[in-house]
């Protein structure tokens, strides 16, 4: 029983690094597997972040399009592609945020992700549900501002700054609140995060 | 700065928070394939990648597989005449970027950035596209809702197999933590709303929205509207914002 969760990881690992080789290939029906493995979580980040059923389709069919597009840089033996899809699609709808918003668009954040080689060597499993219970659970544990902090930064892409104003606080406070969340996470989550 | 420096940003960074000028430093020794930072910012990254797996999970509609496999050339459209269009500003796409990935890094980027602009391009044109089809439908049924109150009005186009369109204004924005949700309400008595996916208003407090699932028209009454929480709920808990009849077929 206790090998199960790796056996799970391994293959999952190795259903993408396959996924990813058919895609390099331009095989349409990869991008099918690919919507059927990861379609429901993406959809479920971007519509957290915009709230608008069918802003959030539109965008996931993007995200999807953008991988298509900049998969021949990924390198299918290093990883999964999963943290790195979700990392687009994060991207494209905190950009929609920020241009619906007038907001300034954080251009090291967009390009950032054309850089998919930077997304290897991630844990295979680490979208697995079993995963993000701890992590929705790490995170409730959190007290409410610093829980509200790193919210604001991964779902609406706000900075420190700007979480400031949106907060009334001291732009000290929040950060003391960000490193302490950050820090709190990565004792709890970062051993597991990093266990690949 | 050396990499010691830079050792509590990482996690900043990797959540967009890092300041200047710790961000141009990281960037650099990234740049540069520094391996100790590349080490920590995909240990930053991995911590980061799992906050994507916490939203409460949710369902796209069934279509939306085939919008995207057809985008990219693997599946026709079934519903629009613009697949021809589609395919080839896709193809048109995929032409460029093969073209302009030989050239210099600067010139590539200029092409990605076209590329991300097409793309929106293709997507709105398919979202305008959808709205015509039901706006066209010869089936089509409108109502207005609103007219006698001073907030929120508009109207509502409901296609029985393309699904609906409200245009509304004057609706306040959702506070934080707060969505508006849409509900199809059945005429027999007893039975339960049935979901219809949830919107924002724009900074005006308008909004335009689409559900592209079948309405039975002969067994729902009304389209209603009420404030939940976010990611919506299984029925509704507030009182209607919006209450709009399934109207007589456009003449």
């Amino acid at each position: 029983m206790l090998l199960l969760p790796i056996l799970l990881a391994i293959r999952a690992a190795e259903g993408d690094a396959e996924i990813v080789l058919r895609l390099q290939r331009r095989e349409s029906q990869a991008l099918a597997d690919l919507y059927d493995r990861y379609g429901r979580i993406t959809y479920s980040l971007i519509l957290r972040v915009v709230r608008d059923t069918g802003i959030a389709e539109d965008l996931v069919q993007e995200t999807f399009l953008r991988v298509w597009n900049r998969v021949h840089a990924f390198d299918a033996q290093k990883g999964a592609i999963g943290p790195w899809l979700l990392a687009v699609a994060r991207n494209r709808a905190i950009d929609y945020l920020r241009s619906a918003g007038g907001r300034e668009r954080n251009a090291v954040e967009f390009e950032e992700t054309d850089h998919p080689s930077l997304y290897t060597d991630m844990e295979p499993g680490i979208l697995a549900s079993d995963k993000a219970r701890q992590v929705k659970a790490a995170v409730e544990r959190l007290s409410v501002h610093q829980r509200q902090v790193i919210e604001l930064a991964y779902f609406e892409g706000l900075s420190q700054t700007e979480m400031a104003q949106r907060m009334g606080q001291p732009l000290g406070t929040i950060k003391t609140w960000v490193r302490t969340a950050l820090k709190t996470l990565r004792d709890e989550l970062g051993a597991t995060a990093v266990s690949a | 700065m050396n990499c010691t420096d830079l050792r509590d940003h990482y996690e900043f960074y990797a959540l967009g928070l890092a300041e200047e000028p710790e961000r141009s430093e990281i960037r650099e020794h990234l740049d540069r394939g520094c391996e100790v930072c590349m080490l920590e910012i995909k240990r930053a990254r991995d911590l980061v990648a799992l906050l994507g797996g916490t939203p409460t999970p949710a369902a796209p509609s069934p279509k939306l597989r085939r919008r995207i496999l057809a985008s990219v050339g693997a599946e026709e459209p079934r519903r629009f005449g613009w697949s021809p269009f589609l395919a080839g500003a896709t193809a048109m796409c995929l032409a460029a970027a093969v073209y302009f990935g030989g050239r210099e890094w600067d010139f590539s980027r200029q092409v990605l950035v076209l590329r991300a602009q097409s793309r929106s391009q293709i997507i709105e044109l398919t979202r305008l596209n959808e709205a015509f089809a039901i706006l066209n439908g010869a089936d089509t049924t409108v109502t207005s809702f609103g007219e006698k109150q001073p907030v929120p009005k508009g109207k509502l186009f409901v296609n029985p197999s393309l699904g609906f369109l409200m245009i509304a204004s004057n609706l306040p924005q959702a506070p934080a933590g707060k969505t508006y949700e849409l509900w199809l309400i059945p005429r027999a008595k007893g039975s339960q709303p049935v979901r219809a996916g949830t919107f924002q208003t724009d900074s005006n407090g308008a909004v335009m929205h689409m559900e592209h699932a079948a309405v039975d028209t002969a067994s729902t009454a009304y389209v209603a509207v009420t404030m939940e929480v976010e990611g919506g709920v299984d029925a509704p808990t507030t009182k209607p914002v919006i209450v709009a009849p399934v109207g007589p077929a456009l003449q």
